[in-house]
């Protein structure tokens, strides 16, 4: 974890949608504002033992905006009255479907999380929808509520998740839908996976690799064409061809050498897991229960999931073709989520492992060529 | 101050109080325990015997003080490299793996985890003049590659820069700057000499060695690469034959120079000249 750690906290697992692809089981529970302070008191207590001057909370769901703004500011309080206490630095990011978005929330959007947001849609949505309503309705909010919040000064930033309709429909469409319609200039596109409770969509999950790699191929074009020059950034692609560039190795979890190394999730039950999919839904991966522990550091270190997971990467270096790939270095196997939720085995690398290759040469070939403008790292989503 | 660097054992600490030391051991903490905060401004670097051992105790000390892991069995030590990983937010950590089959393997993944590596080498039979080839190639070509793998990457910088350093001095073998301290207290050149008789005063063997390679007027007196070399790959065995390491330098040596002539067709303001 470095000078640097990062805690995934989800407060509630209530949520106003009901998405065909959540992997989480929902719950009515909630983290009071003592649990809060018990808890982040026991992080500080990690972040002593282990020398780490630094914290990041990601706030997610549930839907965190299912809680009041109010909790929020007060928990912020409590979280700042103890950092400062510790001398310790906490940064805040919030994900939010933004379904429950208003005026309201504006306040602490601006104080606790400067202006910034992490949102989701896909196009065309074929899986979100409201609790009382369908896809439709669901569009109509969030586009709405993502405009109002853009108005007031929120940076908006969006994770799309493909579907076979994606793919059909092609890159031109999906990428005029959020640049030039929405004027999103910062969106991620994640794999799709079948975590959680199996139903009819998650069977069609892991997506085609090859269509897929046709689409990244296909979007990367379009985004140094129409998107590059004028800022917009687009993971995985951006810090892919950064990384070919400049050499920075700042990529997403799926791509660290072990995730196990840079954060853990906690839920509103308490529960320690390695990020939001496990600790919702396969308790028997769970670390422990941070408030049924002593120390964070012991329920960590002592934890036979934890150790589990860490042990990965190693073992796929023996069991799978990983220390083939010209791309161990920034892939080690993937995401061990994935893996289990198609594999039911920890142990196998990524099923999307041919389609991160092809992204991997896509970039590389990117940078290789360098359109103008490249040199820089302007546009190209450092942060 | 005396200018040799000791790598010694961290039991015998306390008699090169003063000095400049490689402290080694195959248990971490036997390290941290043995060294005051004030002792660490004389510590060239941490080399952990065995990456088997517990790191935990390096995790939070010695901030920036460079850490050496030595890899022993290169099948059972490969899968262990990702434990070390950590190190580095605390350490600029190498990895030194011996050069034996197999070893490019260990290679790769310790530079996929931004490990600097060294190769421990001593006379390379074929098939691992391959694989020492290969390691080349992956070290001057391959994207990915961002991390130094010596001697390789002393030795390019060498032909690159006209710089008249030598393998025994890359590989931490050279007398004048590095002794090495047996566990019996026996001072030698490293580790693979532990057993030998260097026959007379240490800090000239190197010079002694390669004057008589030259005097047998052999291989090394029409080689080209002796400067660099001075009959490194004639210890122990001096019939050993040097056309495969010779190619190796030679490969270094032609990117260097192809690196050079890349950066002189560029003008200063960063543009590609055009004839």
């Amino acid at each position: 974890m470095g000078d640097h750690f990062s805690l995934i906290l989800l407060p509630t697992l209530a949520c106003n949608a009901e998405c065909d692809y959540c992997f989480e089981t929902r719950t009515d529970c909630r983290l009071s504002l003592d649990q809060i302070s018990e808890l982040v008191r026991k992080v500080m207590d990690h972040l002593d033992r282990n020398r780490i001057t630094s914290f990041s909370i990601y706030w997610q769901g549930g839907e965190v905006m299912t809680l009041p703004p109010r909790w929020f500011e007060e928990s912020f309080e409590i979280i700042q009255k103890i950092a400062d206490e510790n001398n310790k630095e906490v940064s805040h990011f919030l994900q939010s479907n933004m379904i429950a978005y208003g005026t309201q929330w504006n306040r602490v959007l601006a104080e606790m999380f400067r202006n910034s947001v992490g949102t989701s849609m896909d196009f065309p949505n074929l899986h979100r929808k409201l609790k009382s309503g369908g896809t439709s309705e669901y569009d109509r909010v969030w586009t709405r509520n993502i405009r109002e919040a853009r108005d007031a000064g929120i940076e908006v930033g969006v994770i799309a998740i493909p579907n076979e309709q994606t793919l059909d429909w092609g890159v031109e469409r999906f990428y005029s839908h959020f640049v030039d319609d929405l004027g999103i200039r910062d969106f991620q596109i994640n794999t799709p996976f079948p975590g959680g409770s199996l139903n009819a969509v998650k069977k069609g999950f892991p997506l085609d690799p090859h269509r897929l790699t046709r689409f990244f191929a296909d979007l990367a074009t379009i985004w140094f064409e129409r998107g590059f020059e004028k800022g917009v950034t687009i993971g995985p692609l951006s810090k892919l061809v950064d990384y070919f560039l400049h050499g920075n190795k700042d990529f997403a979890c799926i791509w660290r050498n072990n995730c196990v190394n840079d954060f853990v999730c906690i839920d509103p039950g308490g529960h320690v897991a390695q990020c939001d999919c496990w600790v919702t839904s396969y308790p028997e991966w769970r670390f422990g229960n941070v408030f049924a522990a002593d120390s964070l550091t012991d329920l960590l270190r002592k934890s036979p999931a934890r150790r589990s997971l860490q042990s990965r990467p190693g073992v796929l270096v023996q069991r799978e073709d990983c220390l083939e790939c010209d791309y161990l270095g920034i892939c080690h196997g993937g995401c061990p989520v994935r893996a289990f939720t198609v594999h039911a085995d920890v142990f196998r690398k990524d099923p999307y492992c041919e389609l991160y290759r092809n992204l991997f040469q896509t970039a590389r070939e990117m940078a290789v060529e360098r359109p103008p403008g490249l040199d820089s790292t302007e546009g190209i989503g450092v942060h | 101050m005396d200018p040799v660097v000791y790598n010694i054992p961290a039991s015998m600490i306390g008699a090169y109080r003063g000095r400049t030391v490689i402290v080694r051991s195959h248990d971490p903490a036997e390290v941290v325990g043995a060294l005051s905060a004030e002792e660490l401004t004389s510590v060239a670097y941490v080399q952990v015997l065995s990456v088997r051992s517990e790191l935990e105790p390096l995790m939070h000390w010695g901030q920036g003080i460079p850490v050496d892991l030595v890899v022993q069995d290169r099948k059972v030590d490969l899968p262990l490299l990702y434990q070390c990983a950590p190190l580095l937010d605390r350490h600029a950590v190498r990895v030194t793996i011996p050069v034996v089959p197999g070893f490019s393997k260990v290679v790769k993944l310790a530079v996929a985890l931004n490990f600097a590596v060294k190769l421990e080498v001593s006379q390379p039979a074929p098939p691992l003049l391959d694989e020492l080839s290969q390691v080349a190639h992956s070290y001057l070509h391959q994207a990915t590659v961002a991390q130094p793998i010596e001697y390789f990457h002393s030795l390019f910088l060498a032909f690159y820069r006209g710089d008249p350093v030598t393998l025994w001095s890359i590989q931490e073998e050279d007398p004048l700057h590095v002794r090495y301290l047996t566990d019996e207290g026996k001072e030698t050149l490293s580790r693979r000499f532990a057993e030998s008789d260097l026959k007379g005063d240490v800090t000239t063997f190197v010079t002694r060695f390669t004057e008589s390679l030259l005097a047998e007027k052999a291989e090394c007196s029409s080689c080209e690469v002796l400067a660099h070399c001075s009959g490194y790959f004639k210890w122990p065995n001096r019939e050993y034959r040097c056309d495969g390491v010779k190619t190796l330098f030679r490969t270094l040596k032609s990117a260097a120079e192809e690196l050079r002539g890349d950066l002189a067709a560029f003008t200063s303001d960063g543009q590609e000249e055009r004839s």
